[in-house]
Order: C-alpha cells, then structure tokens, then sequence
C-alpha cells in the first residue's frame, strides 16, 4: 500500500512536474507575444500636444524618432546642468512635417492630455494614487536609509583599515571596530531631509498601458494642413528623407530645412533647402539674398519644388563670381 | 506602468522611474557636460564613422534621460492652484526669492513659468491634489493661452538660463506722457534728499524796462518800429500837419525818422512820400488814400507852358525876370517885375573844368535813355533804377519777384551745410514721430520686461527700476513687423528699446530696430 502510495505520489509530481512544464512554456509563448508586441507598440510613439504643438517626452519615444531618422528640437532644461542653453533636455517638439510623417506611417498617436484616473478620480475614490504615493515615499526612505547605513559602515572600515596599516594591534583593533560599528547602529539617523526624491520629467501614468495606446490610435485628430506651401514644404520633406538626409529647421539661414548627409551629431548640413511650388514666382532679390547667405555660412542652397508627377525638382545655386 | 518597465529589461538604463537604490546613488553623479569633439564631412560607411556615431548618441541619450534627483530638504514645496493660476509655496521660498515671486495675503506665490522654470531646474517640487506633478504635467497645466504660450516660456527659459531677470510686461507701470513731460521723480524716492529747487525761468528784464520807457524816453528800435508803422495811417487820418506835432513821443526830426525806418515799412512810407507831390494842391485837403499812386497823370497843369526862372544857366538873360502869371501863384499874391542882377553876381558861373571822364559822362544825358523817357514820374524811374541794380548784381526781378523764387542767393554766404539743408527731399525723422497718433494693436505687443543679470546682487522685487530691454516674441511663421507694429511697440515701451525675440522651433534670434543717422560729409 504504501508502495502504490509512494508510486501514485511519484505519478503525480510527475503530473505536476509535467503540468509545470507546460506552465512555463505557456509563460514563455507569452512572454514572446508580450515581446512582439512590445516591439510593434515600442515602434509607436505617444506624442502630448502643449498648446497645440506636438510634443515628445519618453526617452523611448526619443530613441525611436531618432531610430526613423526625424531629429526634432529638444526645448527643455537638461537636468544635469539646467543654466545653460547649448545643450537642452526634454520635451522634443517635433516639426509638422515630421508630425505628418509619423501619422501616415501610423508610427505616432496622441495622448490625453491630463491623467484623468489619477487626477480626477482622486477625490472620488478617497485618495487611492496618494496613498499609494506615501507608501513609496515610505518604502523608499526605509531603503535609503539602510542603504546610508551600509554606506557609513563600509566608509569606516576603510578609514579604520587604513589607519591600521601604521599600527598593528590584533585583537584590540577588532573589538574596537566592532564597538564602533555598534555605535554607528544604534546612533545612526537619517534624516528626512536627507531622501533622495526624483522630479519625474514624464508623467508614468496609465497612458502608456497597450491597450490605452490601440484605442488612441483609432481618433486620431484631424490636423487641417492645406496651406499650398504647407503641402510643398511636406512633399520636399519626404523626398529628402526617404534618400537618407536628415532635415532640421533653418529659420536662421533663411530657407525651411537644413538638410544634412547623416546624423546631426555627426556631420555638419550640407544644404538650405528652400521650397517653392512650382508656378510661385520669386523675386529676383530674393534669390540674390539667399545665395549670399548660403555662400557665407559655406553651405549650397537648394530650391525644392514638387512637380505634378509626384517627383520632386531641385535646382542648386552655386555663386560663382562675375565673367 | 511598473509592469512596462518590468518589460524593458534591455533600457531598464533609461526607466523613466528609479528606484531607491538608484536614488541614492544619485548623490555621486557627476554635474559635468562632455565636450563634444569635431564633426566629420561626408559619411562613409567605416567603422569607425559608426563607432563614434554610436558613442555620441550613447552620450546623447544617456544625458537626456537622466532624472532630476534632488534632496528632499533642499526642495521647495508648492501647491498649483488652477482657479487663481498660481503657485502658493508652502515652505519657505530659497535663493530665488530674490528676483521670482510675489507675496500676497502673507504667502509666497510664483507665477506659472517661473513655478515651471524652478522645476526644471530642480528647485521646486508642486503638487496638485497632494501629489507631485512631473515636469510634463507642468507644461501641459501651467502653458495654456491664459497664462503663457509655449513660445513665450521658450523665451523666458532661454533668457533665465542665461541669468536675466524676467517679468511681465505690466503696462500700467510706465508713466504717462504728461507724467514724464513734467519730470516727476518717482515716488519711491520721497525718503531720499529734498530736490535741490530749479531756479525758474524769469522774464526777461530788458523787455519789461522797454514797457516802462515807451512813455518816456528814446524808445527801442522795435517800439520805434510800431510807431513808424502806425504812421502812415496817422498821418492820413490827421490833417496834414507838420512831423513834429504828429506823435508826441518822437523827439528826433522828420528826417532822421525817415532815415531810421526799416525796410519794410519802407515801401508804404516811400510810396506816400514818393507821391505827395503828385496831388493837385486844391485836392490836399479832402486827400483819399487810394487815389495816392493813381494821381500820376491827372494834374490840371501844364508845365511846359509855364515858365520857370532859370537864374543859373549861362545863357545871357535879361537882368530882369518877367512877373509869373498870376493864376500859378497862391491866393491873392502879386508879383511884379523883379530885378535879378544883383543875385545873379552872387552865382558862381565859372565854367568847371572836367577830366575827359566826367566830359564823356556829360556828353552822355540820361534823358536821351529811352527807357528813362518812357517813366512818367520818379516813382517808375526809381522802379527803373533798382531793376537795372538788381540785375547788374544777379538778383533779376523775374526771378525774384515772384511767388516761386530760387532757393538760395548765390550772393549771400551760406555754409555748405545749410545749403544741402535747403536741396533735401528726403527728411530724416526718428522712430517714435507720429507714434502718438497710432491705435494700439492686439497682434503685437510686449511680453517681459528683462533686467541684466549682474543686478541681481541689488535687485528690488518692488523698484526693479528701468528694463535693460523688453522682449516681444513672435515667430517665424508669423508675419514681419511692419513700421506701424514697429512705431506701437517702441511708443509702449517708451525709453526702453524693445527685441523681437523670433522663435524657430527650439531656435530664438533676437532683433531690434535703432535709430540711426545718415552720415553727412560735410565741413563747415
């Protein structure tokens, strides 16, 4: 009998072994799916519209923007030095042709602007996210404070150590050093004052579940952009960008993009490129202007213009001196 | 959310939470920017183009997302309040105080973007419903049109970071035309020194002594001119009398008076003197002044038929001069025959003798001039003699006498500076003429007022004195400034020069217009 028992136990792990097995190997398919997933999702980016332009503030969104070859422009403190204004931080404000890009290759959508649940349901459910927030807090000063501790305990160890390497006294030197280590238990405070607390730059919020992202992507909002000049400067944008180029703003040069060969980190811009349609007429000044300019700053200025076929024109001036 | 990040296990580097482990080891970051090496020309697929690419953008991406981590003594407390648009501080406010901030009801409050400016440098941690908002709940609540627009906070970032004190325009703070007309100190300065009293400007003392003289003495030459100008209207309306009787303060002659009338009165005074003799002596009494000039042809004598005596001539006449014809005598006058021998020892006529000039100058008889016959009195030959004078020294009548007349006297000395002065057709003016007259607009208008950094040692939150500049921001895609826009802002702005701060997708360039003089080559 207790034989059989021992075998149908033995069955039976067996059976548990076996149904864990397949526990873990469903886990695994699901793991893969949430990886898939998570890449098709992690391709999406969640654009946050202040005051009607549209902004970018995950650096994951970043990183993948940057993975698509669009630059934008970062408008932010950086946090490591906020008093300066030649590197920046985030929000990344996006050009509107950058903007329109995304939303046809459905590589963007937009996110609601205020939390709701968070910010709206706070009153209503008594608190919930507040005291969720104080027990971090709490929790996180618990392990701040142990992590000071240790700190402290290793520094004097050091300091001990090394002013033992002069003197050598054996037995004594360890009582003395666990005496002090007592000391430091029983005496040691760390203060409030003292946690390390983050600014969070995003908001972490429920806007970033996956299934908040699929049912945004289903209203996207309608943008009118029917501005002929908009749709010219659009067109020239995905030209450039789909041969390779990397385009920023050139208000500062006079033109509408700067076209560079690579990144921008890397390579200096080439080109101004200045977008027309085709039957706009440009005065003659105005060309005259440009050139100037794009012969000072040593850059060759490019006037784009879209023709009817799809394809788009471009016509490069160089200046080369009287004849 | 925690689920997300349990997900990204390859960026967990760049999680946008961190934990408290991390948070503490946060303390030992290092506050310094890696500087960035050179760029290269044209990619190439090499290694080592893709090698350093990747290393820039691993730096790249590993400052953007770092996380503020600050300790939580060193952080300023605050709350958003959405109905007023403030930040109330609830511990007390640090360094910033200095330049940011406002106290009201016996709190600390921030305006929006400076609440939002300290977050993002770390200085200030806001909460709202008693949790803390993140950097972008900030943008998103704080940047709305009522308060700031994304644009304009770019500005005030830009120009805090740099370290420039930045407020609100408030456009009731500048003092009013009339104000500034009267240069009012401001009042904060009532505790200083008293004012020192302007002396005031007294009239003149030589004026009023002038007053005082009139009754007695010598008047001024320009009282003297009123008098002459009086005169011929006196001098019609009274009965001809003689000069000295006519104005009882006037002690010189008749003549010297004559002499000392100005020009202008010249022309009225000579006209009636040039003329008087032309009236017939009947009509003298009952004289009418416009019959003055016109009285030229109309005398009942015939003076050729009259014979005058000669007694100078040499011709041999008669000792004896025959009676005049009593109808050209006065009343009842009777002259007879008179014996003029006698007198006639009296003349000297002995030839003159006269250099070979002076004889060709007599030989020359101004009557024979035809031009001088044709004057019919001495008021034309006068006329005849000032033409033939002016334009013997360039100043020609047709010319000079009429309404258009040349622009300048070429006989008249006149530096070259007047002279260009006169030819200009372009007028220069300076930026604020007729900028009174110009309606305010909603389009443009001014945003901050901006103070120098170096200030804020000394600086007042209440007297922060006069703007270094104030900025106006508009964009690129927006329109250019015209003149009109231009005017409006520097009339609000007054003595204070305004920037276009013109922003360009995370670029700003500032702009400003100046007065400016043409140059003048000119010595004079």
């Amino acid at each position: 009998m207790e034989g059989q028992n021992q075998e149908e136990q033995n069955q039976n792990q067996e059976e548990q072994n076996q149904n864990q097995e397949e526990q873990n190997q469903n886990q695994e398919e699901q793991n893969q799916n949430q990886e898939e997933q998570g890449k098709r999702l992690a391709l999406v980016v969640g654009l946050s519209l202040c005051d009607s332009a549209p902004l970018l503030w995950r650096v994951q969104d970043l990183r993948t923007i940057r993975s698509l070859g669009l630059v934008g422009a970062l408008l932010g403190s950086l946090p490591r030095t906020p008093r300066q204004n030649l590197r920046l931080g985030r929000p990344l404000l996006l050009l509107p042709e950058e903007e329109r890009l995304l939303r046809e290759n459905r590589a963007a959508a937009v996110l609601p602007e205020q939390n709701q649940d968070l910010v709206g349901g706070a009153s209503r459910e008594g608190a919930g996210p507040q005291r969720q927030y104080e027990e971090e807090q709490q929790r996180s000063f618990q392990e701040q404070s142990a992590l000071a501790l240790e700190d402290r305990k290793s520094a004097l160890l050091r300091a001990m150590t090394s002013s033992r390497a002069g003197s050598e006294s054996g037995t004594g030197f360890d009582e003395a050093l666990q005496r002090r280590l007592l000391d430091l238990d029983q005496n040691f405070t760390f203060p409030q004052s003292a946690l390390a607390v983050q600014l969070s730059t995003t908001r972490a919020g429920l806007s970033y579940c996956p299934e908040a992202r699929a049912f945004l992507q289903a209203n996207w909002p309608v943008r009118a952009q029917d501005d002929p000049c908009c749709e010219a400067r659009y067109q020239v944008f995905r030209d450039l960008r789909g041969r390779g180029f990397f385009l920023t703003s050139a208000g500062k040069f006079g033109g509408d993009f700067l076209v560079y060969p690579g990144d921008p980190l890397r390579f200096h811009a080439h080109f101004i490129a200045v977008c027309l349609t085709l039957d706009e007429s440009i005065c003659l000044l105005d060309v005259l202007a440009v050139a100037r300019l794009g012969s000072n700053v040593k850059k060759t200025v490019l006037l784009c213009s879209p023709a009817p076929d799809g394809a788009v024109r471009y016509t490069s001036l160089q200046w080369s001196g009287m004849v | 959310m925690a689920d997300q990040n349990k997900t990204d296990t390859a960026d967990s580097f760049y999680s946008e939470i961190l934990s408290p482990c991390q948070l503490f080891a946060a303390r030992s970051r290092s506050h310094k920017i890696p500087v960035r090496g050179q760029k290269d020309f044209l990619p190439n697929d090499s290694e080592e183009q893709k090698q350093q690419l990747q290393q820039s953008l691993d730096e790249h991406w590993s400052l953007v997302s770092e996380e503020r981590v600050e300790r939580l003594g060193s952080l300023v407390k605050a709350t958003w309040i959405p109905s007023e648009q403030i930040v109330e501080l609830q511990t007390p406010a640090g360094k910033f105080w200095q330049t940011m901030g406002f106290s009201a009801h016996g709190k600390q409050y921030l305006l929006p973007e400076e609440a939002l400016y300290l977050m993002e440098c770390g200085s200030v941690l806001v909460f709202y419903k008693e949790l803390p908002l993140s950097i972008q709940d900030g943008y998103e609540t704080f940047l709305s049109s009522d308060t700031l627009r994304l644009q304009q906070y770019q500005v005030f970032g830009h120009l805090k970071r740099l370290g420039y004190v930045v407020h609100r325009f408030d456009p009731s703070s500048e003092p009013s035309s009339y104000a500034r007309q009267l240069n009012l100190p401001p009042s904060r300065d009532r505790g200083g020194t008293p004012l020192k009293r302007k002396r005031s400007t007294s009239p003149t003392p030589t004026s009023t002594q002038s007053r005082s003289h009139t009754q007695t003495r010598a008047e001024s030459p320009a009282e003297k001119m009123e008098e002459d100008n009086n005169l011929p209207e006196s001098q019609l309306t009274t009965s001809t009398e003689p000069p000295e009787t006519r104005s009882a303060s006037s002690s010189t002659a008749d003549g010297g008076r004559v002499r000392t009338q100005p020009a202008s009165s010249s022309s009225a005074d000579a006209g009636w003197v040039r003329t008087w003799w032309m009236r017939d002596a009947p009509e003298r009494d009952s004289e009418k002044t416009s019959d003055l000039c016109s009285s030229a042809g109309r005398s009942r004598w015939d003076f050729s038929a009259i014979p005058f005596p000669d007694l100078g001539s040499r011709d041999r006449s008669p000792g004896l001069m025959a009676a005049p014809d009593p109808s050209a005598l006065p009343g009842d006058l009777a002259v007879g025959v008179c014996d003029v021998a006698a007198w006639r020892h009296k003349i000297n006529l002995r030839q003159v003798k006269m250099s070979a000039k002076e004889q060709g100058r007599r030989r020359w008889d101004v009557n024979k001039d035809r031009e001088v016959r044709r004057c019919r009195n001495w008021a034309e030959y006068h006329e005849l003699l000032a033409r033939r004078q002016a334009k013997r020294h360039g100043r020609p009548a047709h010319l000079w006498n009429r309404e258009v007349k040349p622009l300048h006297d070429p006989t008249q000395p006149s530096p070259t500076a007047e002279l260009l002065e006169k030819i200009s057709v372009i007028k220069s003016t300076h930026l604020l003429e007729g900028a009174s007259r110009l309606k305010g607009s909603d389009e443009w208008r001014i945003c901050f007022d901006v103070y120098q950094p170096d200030s804020v040692a000394d600086f007042k939150k209440n007297n922060p004195g006069k703007p270094y500049t104030r900025v106006c921001v508009c964009s690129f895609d927006g329109p250019v400034p015209d003149l009109r826009a231009v005017k409006q802002l520097a009339f609000r702005s007054r003595d204070v020069p305004v920037v276009f701060a013109v922003v360009d997708h995370g670029d700003i360039s500032f702009y400003t217009f100046k007065d400016f003089q043409l140059p003048r080559d000119v010595y004079p």
